[in-house]
């Protein structure tokens, strides 16, 4: 469904933020896209949605393409108009404006009746979130939160759904329910999922593949349950041990095997 | 007594027109987060165009309402496209840096077509003067502070309840995120320049028809200022109150105090705002959870 082949990002045409990405989302995959903070995710997400240059970034190289078509150089509204949405981080909710009206403008590039009938499939999915309807979005709850960032994008009928980091600053609970619901989507309504996280065992738990990447490049990738599996992945997204306390000694040693990895 | 209600009427009256122009800055800088230095010029040159257009077709008000508000409307669009379009992804200061230059340049145009001496210009409307509540007033005054409230309406009615005054604010409160949905972000910029620009024409005829027809409307655009600072600078609505207030707190200073405070009353609130309540009246603070 998306491919994304040897990808280059640079900021302000000097600061190399991607580099040589590719990956790939086979349609009805849920796919998990796992590193640690400034790895370059959201700059891969979005990359892919079109609005890099707000932050004057620009893809030198490579092409992104959607079912076979290249979308880098399209404009957002025309991504989104082609099913692929993206649930930003930090959820980025319009908090200034209700609920209701948030979920609405979720739905700007569809028809009124279209509009009209996503309202109500968001809110049978989120009736938490069809309580707070006439809320002020900026006071919800973060789990409110994100449920109504997940409404938002599901407003415009995605075939394809990013979410960037959708468990950030929630408690246990509301990241299972948060989760749940992305499942749901997957598995029943048949949306193809790319999943960013930092929890990497969350995400290799729902996802059936992942690929991991560290400053700008992609250092490993494979099936959920082999990454799992994966010493490294292990010790450094898992956060197994083996029970005791590794040592600087240890550390050294990753690095060098990282550089085998890349 | 009647020196108090005369000078809280007439306030009024000013107050409308500073609202009307308020508006115009406050919608433009909510969509857009620029400061339209040229909202006055824009004002001054729909109030000549008026002018004219009255002058060769001979109008009655409301026709010429209807006639200049689309041209101007159209002045808008295409200001927009020339002067702010390719300024797309630059710093916010160097946008406002160039509609200061727009700024001058409409100056420079209006004078250059209609020369610098001050024209009589009613608008259709005629002097006879009417009590209301036992205040005098002329017609003009009466149309400008109705003017205010009708624009006040329509603008609350847009901004709540269509698709794309949502979006309106949907850009000011988040403008990657309203990217993200499918929001056209630069349609909406165009859009706000246009309205503000529609706004204008109507504050510049009756603004026009109330004094003078002279180059110095474009003054009232700073003028107004103090309002859109008062009202909160994202807030529409909230410049036409300021507006309101501004305009009866000068003619208060004036009446009480003396002809020069009335010039720098305005400017006074605005410090006084900005130290107390820096997002102004209306303004929305940002809403930060922790």
């Amino acid at each position: 469904m998306l491919a994304l082949n040897n990808v280059q990002v640079l900021y302000d045409r000097a600061i190399e933020a991607v580099r040589d990405v590719s990956l790939e989302v086979p349609a009805g995959a849920m796919v998990a896209l796992l590193g640690s903070n400034g790895a370059g995710k959201s700059t891969i997400l979005k990359a892919i949605s079109g609005v890099l240059y707000q932050e004057d970034g620009e893809i030198v190289s490579g092409s992104i393409q959607l079912e076979g078509s290249a979308i880098s150089g399209l404009s957002p509204r025309a991504i989104v108009q082609r099913g692929l949405l993206q649930v930003p981080e930090g959820r980025a909710l319009f908090a200034t404006l209700t609920v209701e009206e948030n979920l609405v403008m979720g739905g700007v590039t569809r028809t009124r009746s279209e509009t009209k009938e996503g309202l109500e499939r968001v809110y049978e999915l989120f009736p938490r979130v069809r309580e707070r309807r006439a809320q002020i979005a900026g006071y919800l709850s973060g789990g409110e939160q994100q449920m109504v960032a997940i409404g938002r994008a599901l407003m415009g009928k995605p075939r394809m759904l990013m979410l960037d980091e959708p468990s950030l600053g929630l408690a246990p609970q509301v990241v299972d329910a948060i989760f749940e619901a992305i499942l749901g989507l997957n598995r029943e309504a048949g949306v193809t999922v790319l999943l960013v996280e930092q929890n990497a065992q969350l995400a290799l738990q729902v996802a059936s593949y992942g690929y991991i990447i560290e400053n700008g490049r992609i250092v490993l990738d494979g099936p959920a349950e082999k990454l799992r599996s994966n010493d490294d992945v292990q010790e450094f997204y898992l956060g197994f041990s083996g029970g005791e306390r590794r040592s600087m000694r240890d550390v050294k040693h990753y690095k060098r095997r990282k550089r085998w990895l890349s | 007594m009647d020196f108090l209600l005369l000078l809280v009427s007439t306030g009024l009256v000013s107050g409308a027109a500073y609202g009307l122009i308020a508006m115009g800055f406050a919608l433009v800088y909510k969509s857009t987060g620029v400061v339209n230095f040229a909202q006055g010029e824009l004002v001054m040159l729909t109030a000549y165009i008026a002018f004219s257009l009255s002058n060769t077709f001979h109008l009655s008000f409301f026709p010429l309402i209807l006639v200049t508000i689309p041209v101007s409307m159209l002045i808008g669009l295409t200001l927009e496209r020339i002067f702010i379009r390719p300024m797309l992804g630059e710093p916010v200061f160097a946008i406002v840096m160039v509609t200061v230059g727009l700024a001058v340049i409409l100056r420079g145009v209006t004078i250059m077509i209609w020369g610098s001496e001050p024209f009589n210009f009613t608008a259709g409307l005629s002097n006879d003067v009417i009590q209301v509540a036992g205040v005098p007033f002329y017609p003009a005054q009466l149309y400008l502070i109705g003017a205010l409230a009708v624009v006040s309406l329509l603008a609350w009615l847009f901004l709540r309840f269509t698709r794309m005054g949502i979006a309106m604010r949907a850009v000011a409160a988040n403008e990657t995120a309203a990217l993200l949905v499918g929001v056209s972000v630069s349609r909406i910029h165009a859009f706000a320049w246009m309205l503000s620009a529609g706004i204008a024409a109507i504050a510049g005829i009756l603004f026009a028809a109330n004094f003078k027809l002279v180059p110095d409307l474009w003054f009232q655009g700073l003028k107004s200022f103090p309002a859109v600072i008062l009202g909160g600078m994202d807030s529409v609505i909230g410049a036409a109150v300021g507006g309101l207030a501004i305009g009866v707190i000068e003619n208060l200073a004036q009446g009480y105090v003396g002809q020069g405070l009335r010039e720098i009353s305005g400017f006074v609130v605005i410090i006084i705002v900005l130290m107390v309540r820096p997002y102004g009246l209306f303004g929305n603070r940002e809403i930060e959870r922790v």
